[in-house]
């Protein structure tokens, strides 16, 4: 028996429609009529789809009905200081002085003062202030906003496109190759306590290849609830490396959705390294729509205390030779709790299809949990894809060794805690991004980085 | 100089050494020989200062300290060092990295100076080189994809990098052929010395032949059955350790 009836509003479920009612007028792109109809469709989904809770299978280990208990106003602080030590504090001194052209969107303003805008442009990007080109986006926007693989069953995307304020639009041109990574740090946390919806556009033309960052950092402590979706769209022979560090404040809530869709022979390398927020749900949505492409999702996390990090993928073969590979390491420690759930869907006709997974899990203590929930749909019969999930403690032999060899406990045991979730890193191919990642593994468990 | 007098060691709940006594002079190389599940691993274990290995009764110390209150990582400070019959593979630990943490961890516990990156990789390369180590395993991920004999090379490397005064030898000689052997034995040799000590733990006296001992100790059932001079090697390799309550034969 089915009986599928809107049994109730949750507090938090009724804010984000206030949210919306309150502001549809002064969003960006309320006088467009393309925009408008977009918020419009989306905020309607949302009401049909409701905040995602446990019965939702793809939501069970994530309730965010009974998580969220009030949703925090839109708040615009223009103008927001954003001093060098901040920078260091909120993204760790490696990341903040990462060479790269640098964009700063703090509070969800695009802070034109922060950012290397006409360094990019003359390198061939075009670039903007995603609130800026809603309230007329170009036609190259519009064929894209909201239409890079996109889900009609997620209502934190849905909630994202009803009311997405800061961020970039940004277009690679047909070849052009970048120097240098593009550093996309979004920072909020200055004032009271926000619901921030960060929304980014990046759209690789046939060729075209960069390296990009996007690090989320808190000011300050102050209940951030950030919404944060990024649109990918990898053109044919176009090659993207996508990475994430994620650092917010202990009682943020972060919720990010990538949605990425790849043309023929191109390339797809993305990494998450999530290490704040009281909770985190990473989704990362991949579609292959070109033959010949490869995409490599791979992430880490470092949770303790009552930490919540949940990472959730789909990665679709929508069409034939295409290769996908996972491998996501967490360190759980306390009463943390980490979550991997990983979809490989291989349509009928995505033959020599090739696909991959693995999660493992350290724990390190005896309250900690990893639930794993590994999921594949294959329809085709000429392929190859796998899956896989440890989950274990120290190797105690292993911790013998490195004592036996003068390491004191807590040296050792970090050792290979770095080791474990070193492996990850080795998917990121930019060097400097790869030691601040060791760096940053380092701090966390208290010990000087090698 | 070492001196274990009526050690009792359990593991997982069975006891295996059994009221051992046993001395090691300063400047000496003592043999331990014995049939299998006499109990010579467990020895070296306990020495080492292994979790799991729980002893009940007896004394061990080395020079005056008493090894049993210390953990693992101040026993390597204090000088004492376990070769492995197994050693450990870490994925993703680079060897040179490892190497470099624990010669400056134990540095450091020694009140010794920690050695700059580039004198340290100087001696590390001097050192590697005499054991037929290349850059390349340096690099590697330790003891990944080693071979065995490589695996031996190494643990001879860190026991030659950590200047120990207390080297045990866990069954050093197994899995290597001979010219592995040589290397191994001769890696050993350099680093017989009048101020280290040196127990040697075989099944064979095939080792024996490359690391001559100044005494050969055997033992049966958790204790030390008969002690001798070198030639007792040689007599086990006839005999065999069938007075000892073992089946094989020790050649």
């Amino acid at each position: 028996m089915d009986l599928s009836v809107q049994q109730f509003r949750s507090k938090a479920e009724q804010d984000y429609f206030d949210l919306y009612t309150k502001a549809a007028k002064a969003l960006p792109g309320a006088g467009n009529p393309f925009v408008a109809a977009l918020r419009e469709d989306a905020i309607k989904a949302y009401g049909r789809l409701g905040l995602p809770h446990r019965r939702v299978e793809a939501w069970k280990y994530t309730d965010l009905r009974s998580r969220i208990d009030e949703v925090h106003p839109l708040i615009a602080v223009l103008g927001a200081e954003v001093s060098d030590a901040a920078l260091d504090r909120a993204l760790g001194q490696a990341i903040a002085a990462f060479p790269a052209y640098r964009l700063v969107i703090a509070e969800g303003e695009l802070r034109v003062d922060l950012s290397d805008m006409s360094a990019l442009r003359a390198a061939g990007v075009e670039i903007a202030s995603l609130a800026h080109v809603l309230e007329m986006p170009p036609e190259w926007l519009k064929a894209k906003l909201g239409q890079v693989n996109p889900r009609e069953d997620d209502a934190v995307l849905a909630l994202n496109t009803a009311l997405m304020t800061g961020g970039v639009a940004l277009r690679l041109p047909e070849g052009v190759n970048l120097d240098k990574p593009i550093h996309l740090i979004q920072l909020d946390g200055t004032g009271a306590p926000a619901s921030i919806f960060n929304r980014n556009v990046i759209v690789a033309e046939e060729g075209a290849s960069a390296t990009i960052l996007e690090s989320y950092g808190s000011l300050g402590v102050t209940g951030l609830q950030r919404n944060a979706v990024t649109e990918v769209r990898v053109g044919d022979k176009a090659s993207i490396h996508h990475i994430k560090l994620q650092r917010e404040a202990a009682d943020a809530l972060h919720l990010g959705v990538w949605l990425v869709s790849l043309g023929a022979d191109a390339r797809y390398n993305a990494f998450q390294l999530s290490l704040g927020a009281a909770l985190a749900r990473n989704q990362v949505y991949v579609g292959f729509d070109g033959e010949g492409s490869s995409a490599d999702v791979s992430g880490a996390c470092l949770a303790r205390d009552r930490q919540h990090c949940d990472t959730t993928l789909v990665v679709e073969h929508r069409v034939p030779s295409c290769a996908s590979r996972e491998l996501f390491k967490l360190v759980l420690d306390d009463e943390a709790r980490g979550i991997f759930q990983g979809k490989v869907v291989v349509a009928p006709d995505a033959q020599k299809s090739d696909g991959k997974q693995m999660a493992q899990a350290l724990l390190l203590s005896e309250t900690a949990e990893f639930d794993s929930k590994p999921e594949l749909e294959i329809f085709a019969d000429d392929v190859v894809c796998g899956h896989g999930a440890t989950s274990g403690q120290i190797d105690e032999d292993l911790l013998f060794y490195l004592e036996s060899r003068g390491l004191p406990e807590p040296e050792a045991r970090a050792m290979l805690i770095q080791a474990f979730v070193g492996e990850a890193f080795e998917v990121v191919d930019n060097e400097v991004l790869r030691e601040a990642f060791n760096a940053a593994s380092a701090a966390w468990l208290g010990v000087q980085a090698d | 100089m070492l001196e274990i007098k009526n050690l009792h060691a359990n593991v997982g709940g069975r006891e295996i050494l059994k009221g051992l006594d046993l001395t090691l002079p300063t400047g000496e190389v003592h043999a331990i020989m014995g049939p299998n599940g006499s109990g010579k691993s467990t020895l070296a274990y306990v020495l080492a200062g292994k979790e799991d290995y729980e002893v009940t009764d007896g004394s061990i110390t080395w020079n005056g300290t008493d090894l049993l209150a210390l953990d693992p990582s101040e026993r390597a400070a204090t000088g004492v060092f376990l070769a492995f019959q197994y050693p450990m593979e870490i994925p993703g630990v680079a060897t040179m990295t490892f190497l470099r943490s624990a010669v400056n961890a134990v540095r450091k516990a020694r009140d010794e100076e920690e050695l700059s990156t580039p004198d340290f990789m100087r001696v590390v390369k001097e050192k590697a080189k005499g054991l037929k180590i290349d850059a390349e395993m340096l690099r590697r991920p330790l003891n990944v994809g080693f071979s065995g004999g490589e695996k031996k090379r190494n643990e001879i490397l860190q026991m030659t990098l950590l200047e120990p005064s207390l080297c045990v030898l866990d069954e050093t000689d197994s899995g290597l052929d001979i010219d592995a052997l040589r290397i191994v034995a001769d890696g050993v040799n350099a680093l017989r010395s009048k101020e280290r000590s040196m127990l040697v733990i075989t099944h064979y006296q095939r080792l024996l032949d490359y690391i001559v001992p100044d005494r050969v100790h055997v033992m049966s059932n958790g204790r030390v059955a008969r002690s001798g001079g070198p030639e007792l090697a040689l007599e086990l390799e006839k005999s065999g350790y069938a007075e000892f309550g073992g089946e094989a034969t020790a050649a």
